[in-house]
């Protein structure tokens, strides 16, 4: 008896081997920067937001390892015709929502609706939209009525994200999260827990992962996103081993997490960039000059060692997007980055008939790097001549502030290298800095409606040029980012939205 | 409790910041926060959004959290239990520090020892609180790794492991907070320790333990006792930074983060139910004076 039964598990080991293997299973824990403020991932553009329902809900396209799209609800890349008007998106087949409903095309309709209506970067696409329609169960259609490239990437984005729910759950607010995710919500505490169980009915796609993209394979038990807003606290969780992973943790703490048994660092390189935007529409920064005097003023290289220490944290780059991405290119750049001559930029200043009015930067101590570089460029805006009126304020106020272009001339905030260019905030003209000038709308319109991708990084190089003509925005540099994980966890990428499929403990 | 009504919601709104701009994120437009006010009611009038307000107070109703899509009551009852029982734990360990010593150091006025604990009573009220904490959690989660670093168990967590999450705030808190009681408590005995009662109760023959914790330490504990409600007030209020480092999802915590959200609901129910708990926790220390000192009568 007991040797049939050996053999009989033998032989299901055998069978069920691959099976097996990937049901490692496992419980993890990932201390994040606080609780999100919704789980709607199309109504907020936090990045917190994203980095948890990525989870739980897909979009129809998203981004490989090379920042290219890449179908992930969609069968495959979608037919594009009529001049770039038409995009005809195939369905994958066999894919169930968390409800246990199948995925239609009238899921994707109703949500691709709602997100045109609730999503700011749906906002963006809906002017251009003519119409979304069911061609039949399987095949989607978007009719635009003047070709716009940038809507692929729109598609994929994580961040105010088109994601597909099941038409009856188009509640706003959301009463429920239903995605087809290889995660699903199973708990949320808020300020506790966020727990996510492994979706036992995901069908991952074939082959291996690749970046966002290819197989998402749902190996661990349960994710719990756990918020420790207190940066100290997280760097502490880290080392003690409390933590899997430990997302942002402040560079000073990289020597202390170095060579630990219970946690290694994760360096994402680079992640992102500091950015001064300047009010274009109204006070001192509306004069282009002014604007150049204060890109003449500043010396980056200062800066960002003020912000973040160590060398191997940032690195002085004037271009948009840093080398590795097909859009970094170096044009409008040379004899305006990291220039720090006050002379050029009181000559500059004279030109602009600067009144000696104050210039208000707003900032927050809520992200330190933004406080301890805004503290260095007052002193290099004053040695120009500006006269320096530094308002630190709480991000929420910020973020009302500039708002109201009567209130500020610049103020500071951050970006991840979207894989988009036109997925910049600061492009729009509606986004505060209000920039809007012939040459921007020329550069800007010619990049986003062409959709030939071979073409497309010559118009980004042109918009780049005019965006160091005319000093809408400043961009610092580069910077990276440092989490930790633990030594058991494998498969681990790093990534400025990080994710865990694919992720597994090891035994 | 009107005037509160009133003063707490003319500051949470005339504060900076918006949560429609904070829940849509950094990149929304102004035209997607100016939609989300709409809809959250916040571009109605100040006096409508107040009787609005006012009205639902009325019918016992705190509002709906902007952020939590829940009602505030039950955000608010959710939180109760880590503040609660941390705040217990905290004026446990205070009043188990503060009043022992104090009481020596009183008895044994300008030795050594009474030196000692009031030198260190002053270091641990100069102390910031989220300060001793970090170094708590580096030397006994962290180096000995006895507690855990933050928050308050994971799901299904069973009550002892939550309250071993409360080990370390509690120490924290009651350390820092034991400060003012043992102040409090040497001042106090000091004063009844010359009474002629207390010489009374010796020249009697009494013992000293007896004479000490009877008759000089009974009539030296309503000062004490006041103290200590007010510190008890105070942390169930919520002991925000505390909870912050720590990461507990308290009353305090939920404040901060309503606060940084502004997230009004939550920010104005919060600060009512502590006003409420503040009066009730007065009340219950004036109730108390009844049976420690009969003197007393209302």
């Amino acid at each position: 008896m007991r040797m049939r039964e050996a053999l009989l598990s033998g032989v299901v080991a055998l069978v069920a081997g691959p099976a097996l293997a990937q049901s490692g299973g496992g419980v993890i824990n990932v201390a994040t920067i606080g609780e999100p403020p919704t789980l709607d991932p199309m109504v907020s553009t936090a990045d917190l937001v994203g980095i948890v329902t990525q989870h739980f809900f897909e979009t129809l396209f998203t981004f490989d390892k090379d920042w290219k799209v890449t179908p992930l609800l969609a069968a495959s890349m979608p037919e594009i015709t009529d001049g770039g008007k038409v995009y005809t998106i195939k369905l994958r087949q066999g894919v169930t929502f968390h409800d246990g409903s199948d995925m239609t095309s009238e899921d994707v309709v109703a949500s691709l609706k709602r997100w045109m209506e609730q999503a700011s970067r749906g906002k963006q696409v809906a002017g251009n939209v003519d119409k979304v329609e069911a061609v039949d169960p399987t095949t989607v259609r978007i009719t635009l009525k003047t070709p716009y490239a940038p809507l692929l990437a729109l598609l994929a984005f994580n961040n105010s994200a088109a994601v597909i729910m099941p038409s009856e759950k188009m509640d706003v607010p959301m009463k429920e999260p239903v995605g087809t995710g290889p995660y699903k919500l199973k708990e949320r505490k808020p300020d506790q827990y966020i727990q996510l169980v492994r979706n036992d009915a995901y069908k991952p796609l074939d082959g291996e992962g690749n970046g966002y993209g290819g197989a998402r394979k749902p190996i661990l038990d349960e994710i719990r996103f756990v918020p420790v807003p207190d940066p100290n606290t997280r760097v502490e969780g880290a080392i003690s081993g409390q933590f899997d992973y430990v997302d942002s943790l402040p560079v000073e703490s990289y020597d202390r997490i170095k060579n630990l048994e219970t946690s290694k660092p994760v360096i994402l390189k680079p992640f992102g960039w500091p950015v001064f935007v300047m009010n274009t529409k109204q006070g001192v920064m509306a004069n282009v000059d002014a604007r150049m005097a204060v890109r003449m003023a500043l010396s980056m290289e200062d800066m960002l060692a003020a912000a973040f220490g160590n060398p191997e944290f940032y690195a002085l780059d004037g271009a948009m997007y840093p080398k590795g991405y097909v859009w970094h290119t170096e044009a409008g750049v040379e004899g305006r980055y990291n220039v720090a001559d006050p002379d050029k930029a009181k000559a500059l200043l004279k030109k602009a008939n600067y009144d000696n009015g104050p210039l208000r930067i707003l900032t927050s101590r809520q992200y330190e790097f933004h406080y301890k570089m805004a503290q260095v460029a007052a002193e290099y805006l004053k040695q120009a001549g500006f006269k320096v009126d530094l308002q630190v304020v709480d991000w929420a106020t910020l973020t009302q502030r500039r708002g109201d272009p009567a209130l500020w001339d610049i103020y500071i905030t951050h970006s991840p290298f979207l894989p988009e260019p036109a997925l910049i905030g600061q492009l729009s003209e509606s986004s505060p800095g209000w920039w809007s000038t012939p040459a921007r709308k020329k550069a800007v319109d010619a990049f986003n409606t062409e959709s030939d991708l071979s073409k497309r990084p010559a118009l980004w190089a042109e918009v780049q040029k005019v965006i160091y003509d005319e000093t809408p925005s400043i961009k610092i540099g580069d910077f990276n980012a440092l989490s930790a994980q633990s030594p058991k966890l494998e498969g681990v990428v790093p990534a400025p939205w990080p994710y865990f499929w694919n992720v597994s403990i090891k035994k | 409790m009107f005037v509160v009504v009133t003063i707490v919601f003319i500051i949470v709104r005339i504060a900076p910041g918006d949560p429609a701009a904070v829940m849509l994120g950094p990149d929304a437009t102004p035209q997607d926060v100016a939609a989300l006010r709409t809809r959250l009611g916040l571009d109605q009038p100040l006096v409508v959004q107040y009787a609005i307000f006012f009205g639902q107070l009325l019918r016992g109703d705190l509002g709906e959290s902007i952020f939590l899509n829940r009602p505030v009551l039950s955000a608010l009852a959710d939180r109760a239990e880590p503040t609660f029982f941390l705040t217990l734990f905290s004026i446990l360990i205070a009043g188990m520090i503060a009043i022992p010593v104090g009481i020596l150091s009183a008895y044994w006025r300008g030795s050594l020892f009474d030196q000692v604990s009031t030198t260190l009573a002053m270091l641990a009220a100069s102390v910031p609180s989220f300060w001793l904490g970090l170094l708590l959690i580096q030397f006994f989660a962290v180096r000995l790794g006895i507690f855990p670093v933050s928050g308050y168990g994971g799901p299904g967590a069973g009550l002892g492991t939550r309250l071993m999450h409360l080990v370390l705030p509690a120490l924290s808190l009651g350390v820092v907070s034991s400060a003012l009681i043992l102040r409090f408590t040497r001042a106090s005995m000091l004063d009844v320790l010359n009474d002629d009662y207390v010489r009374t109760a010796r020249s009697k023959g009494m013992g000293e333990m007896r004479v000490v914790m009877k008759h000089a330490f009974k009539n030296a504990l309503i000062p004490v006792l006041t103290v200590i409600g007010l510190t008890a007030a105070l942390l169930i209020s919520g002991a925000v930074v505390t909870e912050t480092v720590f990461g507990l999802p308290g009353v305090g915590s939920l404040v901060v983060s309503a606060v940084l959200r502004r997230d009004y609901p939550v920010i104005q129910g919060a600060l009512l139910i502590v006003a409420a708990l503040y009066v009730l926790i007065n009340f219950l220390i004036d109730m108390l004076y009844l049976l420690v000192d009969p003197r007393v009568r209302y």
